[in-house]
């Protein structure tokens, strides 16, 4: 579920935000519930998400309402309900509120304790404000709780990042995620990439890549997918559902779907999006029918960004594409190459070497259109 | 119009020394473009020229100058290209001219072109109008030029007209030296209509268009013309002059210079140098034409799509067509397919063909390493075997010699700079004939070398250790015999046809080096290992590898990333599509040029 609204605007973010207004709010409300009511449901969601914008930037009242729309669609409860806060929007009523609607597990966007960098990125919190906001949080008693950083932000050297991370750590939380810096287009930080303003250094990046795996493994954080840490029995199921190529269903404002043979997002714009809800419509952009190939191959490029791999013969049960052939011998040169690594010998799964993993986009790019287009026989 | 009132004329001179920004003045002063939609370096059309800031064909323009006599002159101006490797389109202007501005920069003074251009000049019988340009630069030293005008050109001083091609000093004298010195055309008097086709152009709607200088008779909208060499017959559709931009005109008359549409669909049915006179009435002796120019570069240059082959041949065609000196034939290669081995005057003549197959054809192309042409005697043949494609060098057991051709230099070095420009040319294996002075600061060396040292960069090490002031000519010289050997290179263990050359034995290290670790740095970083490797019959002599890409992931990736991410991917497969896939690595169109460049 897309929260689309912000207080004002991060300099890096690409994502589809809006300022907040009471009517805006009430109308938002409103689609939602009339989103979801164009929904044909198979069965109840096991994992939700709130992300945004600002998810908690809602009053106490409008997140009990939308609580209460998950909750008439999942009656018997979920496995896990996430909930994305800044930290400045972090406080007791809020949390109350989402406790008791069910919320289990609450992700604060911290993305670096240092003032300055926290400045440079254009984010309107204060490092004594995370710790607050943390706190509370820890105070509330969710079950997971995971902190957001950021890191290649213009100006911060290894030891700082390195820094970063430890007084993360130092918080305990349950999940770590660990984000480089993107360039999105029509971002202000973009405007000062094109100007020259900050550079781009992938080499530096690398470094710093392998740097916070080394450092996260050490402190007992499990990395699972390229940006993603956990304890034990953290792992975002909601996040790996999706890699899997599952289902899902997106309400909100820019929200994606996969669900009921098709996949695709919803306009990026509160009006428009209204409207579309207005007519009963939904899901209407980069609308694609997914086939067990698109899947398969989508199961494959972004399977292999987590560490688990992917098991080429569980997926073929799941996918049944035909021609996998190349895939294989695709598969079988990231091995050879030592990009790749094949978990017991002979059997299907394969996963990414650390080396591997930072070429993720370059390997999936290779390994796309190896399968038969077509889709298999249906018997 | 009286032919008495009409000059043919051109500008000549060594690179830069600012023919076309003078032609700029002349054509504002005459009026012929008018200020609002004058650029700078006006006749430089092409966006190649504009780019590079080097003219690349011959330019011709008409323009009508009322002189100070109060008489009023048609005057046809061609400005042409400085750089040695276009010098055939500066023979085939003159040709079509009664006289020519010579232009010497005041700061650089003759230089090697200036020589060379001035020959061919005279050997027409043109009227020489010698111009002292860019006399505004404080650097200019017009004593030294007169000099050398004296000395090495043989041309009284008292003729030198000081100009600005910048500043405009000058023009009015230029003007009126043009209609005063220079002859008016020239065989107007024959009985029957004779044009000479000096070049020629493809465009897409009217199909072949001939550029010619009209000697005697007219040529005219619905009447037959026949082209003396094939005596094929077409119909004129179409005359017209150069204003420079195409403008229709009733006809064509003695002395006038101008474009013919015609039912000439084939680009190969037209040749330059030819004589096209009238049908009804046809001239018996042909005017002279050109001789034939003979490429000294070869490459191959294929199709990256192997689907785009026959767009490919007709960008060929059309560009034959527009540029006489480039010829070309259809061969295959392992790697690469098919496609055509072209030949070329230079280098930059090779890097310029190909730019405009992208640009004006639309067809990505690649090529190969460039070779000249070697003669290859093998034991028990006759005749010597021509080689101009390394792949086709024989086995080397059953080699007598190979001989390589040789270029007879003229080149102009500051007396300081002898000592170095000496180690330079031992260096690429040349010998110096003889040292004439030319004045009290200069110094020419005739020298012969092998014409594979000089292409990659001797002019450029000219220019450095000379800070600018050394230039060089060049013509075909003799074949001489030489240790030569073919150097294979290996990407990832397997050769590679495409990327073979014919080194001398004593530097196939060096090269071998050189060339394994310009392309290891060309080829963009790769997520597998890639060893480049060069090799002379199996033997490993260098070896590098290409960088191995570090990073190429996506931090966030979630739900909604998706449809993005696919697209982001498809974009990057797409790019990679525009670079050819050779042993498993994909190498970027240009990389031979880019290899050849410092
Ligand atoms: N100071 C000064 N600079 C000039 C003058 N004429 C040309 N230039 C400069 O010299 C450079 C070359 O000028 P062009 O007119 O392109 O020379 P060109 O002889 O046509 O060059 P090619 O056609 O490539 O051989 C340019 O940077 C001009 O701006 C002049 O009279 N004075
Ligand atoms: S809070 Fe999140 S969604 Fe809002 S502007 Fe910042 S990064 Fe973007
Ligand atoms: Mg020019």
């Amino acid at each position: 579920m897309h929260v689309p609204f912000c207080a004002t605007t991060c300099d890096f973010c690409a994502f589809y935000q809006t300022k907040p207004s009471a009517d805006g709010i009430r109308r938002y409300l409103d689609a939602m519930k009339a989103e979801a009511a164009l929904v044909s449901w198979t069965r109840a969601p096991g994992t939700v998400f709130w992300g945004g914008g600002t998810p908690g930037l809602l009053s106490p009242s409008a997140l009990r309402e939308l609580g209460s729309l998950v909750n008439a669609l999942a009656p018997a409860g979920v496995e896990e309900w996430t909930v994305e806060m800044a930290p400045a929007s972090v406080t007791e009523a809020r949390l109350e509120a989402l406790k008791e609607i069910g919320v289990t597990r609450i992700s604060m966007g911290v993305q670096s304790f240092r003032p300055e960098l926290l400045d440079a990125l254009g984010r309107q919190h204060t490092r004594e404000q995370v710790f607050r906001a943390y706190e509370r949080v820890k105070e509330a008693g969710f079950k997971s709780v995971n902190l957001d950083l950021m890191f290649a932000l213009p100006g911060q050297a290894e030891d700082e990042w390195l820094a970063d991370i430890d007084q993360a750590v130092a918080l305990a939380p349950d999940h770590i995620s660990t984000y480089c810096l993107t360039f999105e287009e029509d971002t202000k930080l973009w405007v000062k990439l094109s100007k020259g303003q900050v550079k781009l250094d992938p080499e530096h990046e690398a470094r710093l890549y392998a740097a916070t795996w080394a450092r996260l493994e050490e402190h007992g954080y499990g990395q699972y997918e390229v940006s993603n840490f956990a304890r034990p029995g953290h792992a975002c199921v909601h996040n790996v559902n999706t890699w899997r190529m599952r289902e899902w269903v997106g309400l909100g404002p820019s929200a994606a779907s996969q669900h009921g043979g098709w996949r695709g997002g919803n306009p990026a714009d509160l009006e428009r999006w209204q409207a579309e809800v207005a007519r009963g419509e939904r899901m209407t952009e980069d609308r694609v029918r997914l086939t067990p190939a698109l899947l398969l191959e989508d199961a494959v490029i972004f399977g292999l960004r987590i560490n688990a791999g992917i098991d080429l013969a569980e997926l073929a049960r799941r996918f049944p594409a035909r021609g996998l052939a190349d895939l294989r011998g695709a598969l079988d040169r990231l091995v050879a190459e030592g990009l790749a690594e094949q978990q017991s010998a002979g059997a299907g799964r394969v996963r990414l070497t650390g080396r591997g993993r930072l070429l993720a986009d370059a390997i999936g790019s290779e390994l796309m259109g190896l399968i038969d287009a077509e889709p298999a026989d249906a018997r | 119009m009286d032919v008495s009132l009409t000059r043919n004329f051109c500008i000549i001179a060594h690179v830069d020394h600012g023919k076309t920004t003078l032609s700029d003045r002349l054509l504002e002063h005459t009026r012929t473009v008018e200020m609002r939609v004058m650029t700078d370096q006006h006749l430089d059309a092409m966006d190649l020229e504009k780019e590079r800031g080097i003219t690349i064909k011959s330019h011709p323009v008409t323009m009508n100058y009322p002189s100070k006599s109060g008489t009023i002159y048609k005057l046809n101006l061609m400005d042409t290209p400085g750089h040695v490797d276009f010098s055939y389109e500066v023979s085939r202007s003159l040709a079509a001219c009664e006289g020519a501005l010579l232009l010497i920069d005041a700061a650089q003074g003759v230089e090697a072109q200036t020589v060379a251009n001035y020959h061919l000049a005279a050997a027409q019988d043109l009227k020489i109008i010698p111009v002292i340009n860019k006399i505004d630069l404080p650097s200019a030293n017009l004593e030294l030029c007169m000099k050398q005008l004296e000395d090495i050109l043989t041309i009284p001083a008292e003729e030198a007209i000081l100009a600005s091609g910048k500043s405009g000093i000058g023009i009015e004298d230029i003007l009126e030296a043009v209609v005063e010195r220079i002859p008016p055309p020239r065989w107007s008097e024959y009985p029957q209509t004779r044009a000479l086709v000096f070049d020629s152009l493809y465009d897409t709607y009217r199909g072949v268009i001939t550029y010619a200088r009209v000697f005697s008779g007219a040529l005219k909208a619905g009447e037959q013309m026949l082209m003396m060499s094939s005596n094929q017959r077409s119909e004129i559709k179409e005359v017209g002059v150069f204003t420079p931009k195409m403008t229709k005109v009733a006809s064509l008359g003695a002395g006038d210079v101008g474009y013919i549409v015609s039912t000439i669909k084939d680009p190969s049915e037209i040749k330059v140098g030819d004589t096209l006179t009238q049908h009804i009435k046809p001239a018996q002796e042909m005017l002279p034409g050109y001789k034939e120019v003979r490429p000294m570069v070869f490459c191959g240059l294929y199709p990256l799509e192997s689907n785009d082959y026959e767009k490919l041949k007709a960008a060929l065609g059309r560009l034959r067509l527009n540029d006489a000196a480039f010829v070309y034939q259809s061969e295959s290669s392992v790697a690469l397919g098919f496609g055509f081995r072209c030949g070329f005057l230079g280098l930059l003549h090779m890097e310029i063909i190909q730019e405009r197959i992208r640009r004006e054809h639309d067809v990505e192309i690649i090529s190969t390493y460039p070779s000249v042409v070697y003669r290859v005697k093998v034991v028990g043949e006759a005749e010597e075997r021509e080689v101009d494609n390394p792949i086709n060098l024989p086995d080397p057991g059953t080699i007598d010699y190979i001989s390589e051709p040789t270029i007879k230099a003229a080149i102009h070095i500051p007396n300081r700079c002898t000592g170095d420009i000496l180690s330079l040319v031992m260096e690429k294996r040349g010998t110096v004939d003889h040292t004439d002075t030319l004045d009290d600061t200069r110094i020419m060396l005739t020298c012969v070398l092998p014409l594979n040292e000089i292409l990659v960069d001797f002019n450029d090490r000219l220019k450095s250790i000379t800070s600018g002031y050394g230039s060089m000519d060049y013509e075909l010289g003799e074949y001489r015999e030489a240790d030569l050997v073919k150097m294979d290179i290996l990407v990832n263990s397997d050769p590679v046809d495409a990327f073979a050359s014919i080194v001398h034995r004593e530097k196939a290290e060096g090269k071998g080096r050189q060339l394994c670790e310009k392309l290891a740095d060309i080829i963009p970083p790769q997520m597998f290992k890639v060893a480049i490797q060069a090799a002379i019959g199996g033997k490993i002599i260098a070896r590098d590898n290409v960088k191995e890409m570090r990073k190429d992931v996506t931090a966030k990736c979630y739900g909604g990333d998706i449809s993005r991410k696919r697209k982001l991917l498809d974009k990057q497969k797409e790019g990679k599509k525009k670079m050819k896939m050779i042993g498993k690595v994909n190498i970027p169109p240009d990389a031979f040029i880019q290899v050849l460049k410092n």
